[in-house]
């Protein structure tokens, strides 16, 4: 159901204005035929995530992929996951049984022990609604995540993994540019997150591979591969689609301020 | 397209989108424990990972009730027009939400619960849901 009904005829032309936005959308369309919450065609194909949608995300310029001084595409910018159904990846994972039965069991207690609740990271390729900001290097490209909690990841042009590293909640990401696609390698996770918001698990075993590439201003796709022997049946692919916004900037945002939720997440 | 019972079809409606939750909705709240407060805005606390707004409701009786609504993130009601100010201490709200499954007051003794939809005493309505991805109702 699209909170749309409340609008006066006004902010109804207004609110169409705005949701014109992500159009494009091999990726989207791909996410809206396996949502799977309750989906609503909208303006611009955009997607209501159970009944809800945001009408008001910024829409993306329209222009030429910008390049760097070293003539790679350049990636900087605000970056938004739009309209998506957070939690769909392309379809059911490949899980092994005890991987399915952890994830039946985080569903039948409504999500309540997901990491994100308590303020900690929420892992890679797992995306929420928080704009984060690409700043790219011919030596290293940043990832700065406003949200679930600040985090950054960082992908080292052109070297090897750190074989010394400890496991941790974002991985270790080494890049190198294909052309015009910057393909990351990330390793070294915990095996504490979730892959989305419906409880998908994986091990420390997990290998993630990224293809982003911007074939536009606007937009960011990105290819992505999961790899984990400890919980999958067989790697799986899927691609998203980021849209560029000229309007928003990352802020602060301190998750553990106050966590109110933190014992009160009671589940059923 | 239908307009909501109550509100002018004159007033403008500005939509808070329900982005930026932390957790999912049926975890914390109640989808059966639906709540229409009318009341003052005893505070606005602009804080993380959810602002929250404090309702005080005086019943038949005169007894007061203060409730504590969460909100989305204060990032996220600042991007769709709300400010840490857009609420005063005092001002009339109606406030369409969901309570908590527990039913442990806050520490400073206000009920729990989550806002949908909030109505200024000037008809304009906020939709002030706290997650795109909490899986809660929509308004």
């Amino acid at each position: 159901m699209s909170h749309r009904r409340f609008l006066s005829p006004l902010a109804a032309a207004i609110v169409a204005m705005l949701s014109l936005a992500p159009v494009r959308t091999e990726a989207q369309s791909a996410e809206k035929g396996n949502a799977q919450g309750k989906t609503l065609g909208g303006p611009g194909g955009v997607i209501a995530v159970n009944g809800v949608r945001d009408e008001n995300l910024p829409t993306p310029p329209i222009g030429p992929t910008p390049h760097a001084a070293d003539g790679k595409p350049n990636l900087f910018g605000v970056w938004l996951s739009g309209n998506y159904n957070f939690a769909n990846m392309g379809g059911a994972l490949p899980l092994q049984p005890w991987a399915q039965k952890v994830m039946e069991d985080r569903q039948a207690t409504q999500g309540r022990d997901d990491p994100e609740a308590k303020c900690l990271p929420g892992g890679v390729p797992r995306i929420t609604p928080y704009p984060f900001k690409i700043v790219q290097s011919p030596e290293v490209i940043v990832m700065l995540f406003e949200g679930n909690v600040h985090s950054f990841r960082q992908f080292l042009l052109d070297r090897g993994h750190d074989k010394e590293l400890d496991p941790s909640w974002m991985g270790e990401s080494i890049a190198s540019w294909q052309g015009d696609t910057l393909v990351v390698d990330t390793v070294n996770f915990n095996d504490k997150t979730w892959l989305n918001g419906r409880g998908a698990p994986h091990t420390e075993k997990l290998h993630v591979i990224e293809r982003y590439s911007r074939p536009d201003l606007g937009h960011l796709d990105v290819e992505i591969t999961m790899e984990d022997p400890g919980a999958f049946t067989k790697p799986h692919t899927f691609k998203r689609t980021h849209v560029l916004s000229t309007t928003w900037e990352i802020h602060e945002y301190v998750c553990n301020e106050f966590n109110v939720d933190v014992d009160r997440l009671v589940g059923k | 397209m239908t307009s909501s019972p109550g509100i002018s079809a004159a007033a403008l409606a500005l939509l808070i989108a329900p982005a930026f939750g932390h957790h999912s909705f049926s975890a914390e709240y109640d989808a059966n424990k639906p709540v229409n407060v009318q009341g003052v805005v005893a505070k606005l606390a602009w804080v993380n990972p959810h602002a929250y707004i404090y309702v005080d409701a005086k019943d038949a009786s005169g007894k007061i009730t203060r409730y504590a609504f969460e909100t989305s993130s204060p990032n996220a009601l600042l991007r769709r027009g709300w400010k840490r100010d857009s609420l005063k201490e005092g001002d009339q709200v109606t406030v369409d939400g969901y309570l908590a499954k527990d039913s442990r007051p806050l520490t400073d003794g206000s009920l729990h619960g989550n806002a949908r939809l909030v109505t200024l005493a000037t008809g304009k309505t906020v939709f002030a849901g706290s997650s795109a991805d909490d899986g809660g109702p929509a308004k």
